[in-house]
């Protein structure tokens, strides 16, 4: 402890004195190291949740991208058995032969293993979802920006948005389906080729809102391209904005891939898919609820991952929090 | 403003056109339309020339093209010439049979009638020729046939739709030659106990009426045909279909005209206001009516199928509005706070859960629970079966509502005015129900008629769940079936409504705003 009453007896030069100046670290600028997506994650791992989801968003990955190489999926697998179909989970594990984790969650309508089942289709959910998300964020994001930005751009998108957007979803993919078939690639093909048009013109509006802020004008003024503009000025302030969008993209596909199995024109029947499953289970809900509800919970449970996952990283990805 | 209005509903109008048009294009010029045969054990079990023949008839029938055979031509060209008995004179018969020689059936003078009369029509001349064998016997389904067949191309099938899209009733509808006195005058129904516009030589006798029903004033005069059904409601119009009630007769006590004044009744479904032109009536119609109008159609007890819709769907708007709003308001309030934690969960829950999955649970929870009716038919008491799918409708709504409500509360709870609402010494409940509340609506009406209007589409799963006899799934049995005409009417009816209610949307937003100028004579729009 420092006693005032010394400092007091004490004169101005004892008091203080020149440290002299130091040539080469007064020219460093000493400031704490901002790295944007640092900062991002640091403000995102703050929150326990978050750590919770991501580990069972890893559990989720793992069955259903690893355990199904050693645990094979096939739908007919037990067709010619009638004795198998619909079975509970304790007579599918007395039918077969004792416990088996293969009928811990008993048999659908062909007597195929559910358990089995969700965790293939699981896999062919999530990468429907991951791969559609990202063509037509990619496509909605760029031609949004161009959308916002050019005028003569905007009064023709305008014209082809409002048609499009009249034309009933459920139609177009229907007959999608039917002029290139419904495999797992013409089903993303279905799915992108008028989804990217949405998020197109929500960034549009987006990119218009910020295209005539002062500091996008004073960039104008001084000569910046418009590409450099684009990229530069207008959709790093969009990162949020993005990331929030991408949290409902996600799971959407995955009830968009369900409720279109629901209403049958989904994927083909080769492909496991969790929509199938659950439309083909539902019509017996009330008599082998297992069948139906075990699907829709991880389905349910996906989407609920993704969204909340999706929503604190939009959150976290706003520099306003990274305080 | 009414100059903007006029733009606006000009370009809706060709916007819709547009739709319609890429609609066609889709559904008959880009699906397979071999598909349809796909489950058709007649177009199995035939073979050949009369597989090709069969197609024809059937792609007719779907509306992809129009098609004449020669048969057909040959029999209304004698019927015509010799009477009912054509089918035995030989000058039919040679004709007939020309066509089943290859080599020289070009030479017969129906056959180059024919070809000249639908040639010069834009229709191209097919002719199947029949097939032997070696030994001279036909093969199985080698039938000779001479078709005319013509595709019309998008425009044209436009063009052919919008011409038969609105129809009015005329006095020369009726082309029976005996009706001589034609007229359209005001007449006292006494049906209704006022007054009716009635029609003679127009196809419905009622042109305009009063009854007891939604909306209690009716006409026959205008007519709109959405499109026909060619397979699911063999022949009959859509917006026919939507609109006829369902399910069992609902009799009630009648008095034909000629029975009015007496005290006889009798029990009957008969619409009386529904008449239309009988040239032949019955004893029995010949002693209930005056006229020759007798034809009528049948009440029946349950709404029809967009009526159930739409009972249904406003049931649900009117529940979500109701409480989704409080409960945004409510959750602003506390922001942070425990009722926004489990208000933020359910929004959660209903925006990421695959619909299927509450739909279903709503069903289960309903029936295990509370014994409500789970399929809409084995409802004994009618109005129950109508709650579990209202609630099923309702859930998204209420979290959607909630999550936009409370967004827009908590952006206008920092802004100036409601500041100095505060530093004037307002207190809090009068600030959020008289400031904040009334800003944050604004951006919620403009949803508001495509929310009422969105229910006369019908709502897709939910229907099907619950089995329950609306519109929703019109579309998608129509796809599934390849009812190209439903699949239209359908595309006219949605776009119609959607662009409606944008537009009325709009004008809402103006009326509730007026700070909001569409027009752009006024405000900061560029």
């Amino acid at each position: 402890m420092i006693n005032v009453q010394d400092l007091q007896n004490k004169s101005q030069d004892e008091l203080f004195y020149f440290v002299g100046t130091d040539v080469v670290s007064s020219e460093k600028i000493i400031a704490p190291r901002y790295s944007y997506w640092r900062s991002v994650f640091r403000v995102f791992f703050r929150k326990k949740i978050n750590i919770v989801l991501l580990v069972f968003l890893a559990l989720i990955l793992f069955m259903s991208f690893v355990v199904p190489i050693f645990c094979p999926y096939d739908t007919f697998e037990n067709v010619h058995v009638a004795k198998t179909f619909n079975l509970s989970p304790t007579d599918a594990m007395n039918y077969f032969g004792g416990f088996s984790l293969k009928y811990i969650l008993g048999t659908g309508n062909y007597g195929n293993s559910i358990a089995y089942g969700i965790m293939s289709s699981a896999r062919i959910s999530l990468l429907l979802a991951t791969i559609c998300a990202a063509i037509n964020m990619t496509a909605g994001i760029l031609m949004g920006a161009v959308w916002g930005y050019s005028k003569k751009v905007d009064a023709v998108m305008l014209v082809i948005y409002n048609i499009v957007a009249n034309v009933p979803y459920i139609l177009l993919i229907t007959v999608l389906v039917y002029v290139i078939g419904s495999g797992f690639w013409q089903f993303v093909l279905a799915l992108t080729i008028t989804g990217w048009l949405p998020i197109a013109f929500f960034f549009r509006t987006q990119v218009m809102i910020i295209r005539d802020r002062e500091y996008s004008l004073a960039s104008r003024c001084l000569g910046t391209p418009i590409s450099r503009i684009v990229s530069k000025n207008i959709l790093p302030f969009l990162t949020s904005v993005i990331v929030t969008m991408l949290a409902t993209e996600l799971p959407s596909y995955i009830s968009m891939e369900v409720f279109l199995s629901y209403i049958g024109i989904g994927l083909s029947a080769e492909v496991p898919s969790l929509g199938r499953m659950i439309s083909e289970a539902q019509s017996a809900f009330l008599v082998f609820p297992w069948a139906f509800w075990a699907p829709v919970a991880i389905a349910s449970a996906i989407t609920i991952i993704l969204y909340v996952l999706g929503q604190n990283l939009a959150d976290a990805s706003d520099p306003r929090t990274h305080m | 403003m009414g100059k903007y209005l006029t733009k606006r509903i000009l370009f809706s109008i060709f916007s819709l056109l547009v739709v319609v048009m890429v609609v066609m294009l889709l559904v008959y010029n880009l699906t397979n339309r071999n598909a349809i045969f796909q489950t058709d054990d007649l177009w199995n079990k035939k073979s050949g020339n009369d597989r090709s023949y069969y197609e024809y008839m059937q792609y007719q029938k779907f509306g992809y093209l129009e098609f004449v055979s020669y048969s057909s031509f040959l029999s209304d060209k004698y019927k015509k010439q010799i009477g009912d008995n054509y089918d035995q004179s030989d000058a039919f018969l040679t004709d007939k049979n020309a066509i089943k020689h290859p080599e020289q059936y070009e030479k017969n003078n129906s056959v180059k009638e024919f070809t000249e009369k639908y040639e010069s029509a834009g229709y191209s001349i097919t002719y199947l020729a029949p097939e032997t064998y070696a030994n001279g016997r036909a093969k199985p389904g080698s039938t000779a046939y001479l078709i005319a067949v013509k595709e019309n191309g998008p425009f044209l099938r436009l063009w052919e739709y919008l011409k038969g899209f609105i129809s009015f009733e005329s006095t020369n509808d009726v082309k029976d030659p005996k009706l001589t006195d034609r007229y359209v005058r005001f007449e006292h129904d006494p049906y209704s106990g006022m007054f009716a516009i009635v029609g003679s030589g127009t196809t419905h006798k009622y042109q305009l009426y009063f009854d007891g029903s939604f909306p209690f004033i009716h006409q026959h005069w205008m007519h709109v045909n959405l499109g026909t059904s060619y397979t699911k409601y063999r022949g009959q119009e859509i917006s026919n279909v939507i609109t006829a009630s369902q399910g069992d007769l609902k009799k009630q006590k009648l008095q034909y005209p000629k029975m009015l004044g007496t005290d006889q009744y009798v029990e009957t479904a008969t619409e009386i206001h529904s008449l239309t032109y009988n040239p032949e009536p019955t004893d029995v119609e010949r002693s209930q009516f005056y006229d020759n109008y007798t034809s009528a159609t049948l009440n029946k007890k349950d709404p029809s199928m967009i009526g159930t819709s739409f009972i249904m769907g406003l049931a649900a708007t009117l529940i979500a509005y109701l409480l989704g709003l409080p409960l945004g308001i409510r959750m602003a309030r506390k922001k942070d706070k425990l009722a926004d934690k489990l208000g933020n969960l359910y929004i959660i829950f209903i925006m990421s859960v695959p619909s299927l999955a509450y739909i279903f649970m709503v069903a289960a929870f309903g029936t295990r629970l509370f014994g409500l009716p789970y399929k809409f038919a084995n409802a004994t008491v009618p109005i129950l079966a109508y709650i579990l799918p209202t609630i099923s409708l309702a859930l998204p709504s209420i979290g959607s509502l909630m999550k936009w409500m409370r967004r827009y509360m908590i952006d206008q709870m920092n802004s100036d005015y409601v500041k100095f609402a505060r530093a004037e010494g307002l207190s809090e409940g009068e600030i959020y129900r008289k400031h904040i509340s009334r800003n944050a609506i604004i951006f919620l009406v403009q949803g508001v008629p495509a929310s009422i209007l969105g229910c006369l589409t019908g709502a897709i799963i939910t229907e099907r769940v619950y089995s329950v006899p609306g519109v929703g799934n019109l579309l998608t049995t129509a796809l599934n079936g390849h009812d190209n005409g439903i699949i239209i009417a359908c595309t006219v009816f949605y776009t119609f409504l959607s662009i409606l209610s944008i537009i009325l949307g709009d004008l809402l937003l103006v009326k509730f705003d007026p700070r909001i100028s569409l027009s752009g004579e006024r405000g900061g729009g560029r």
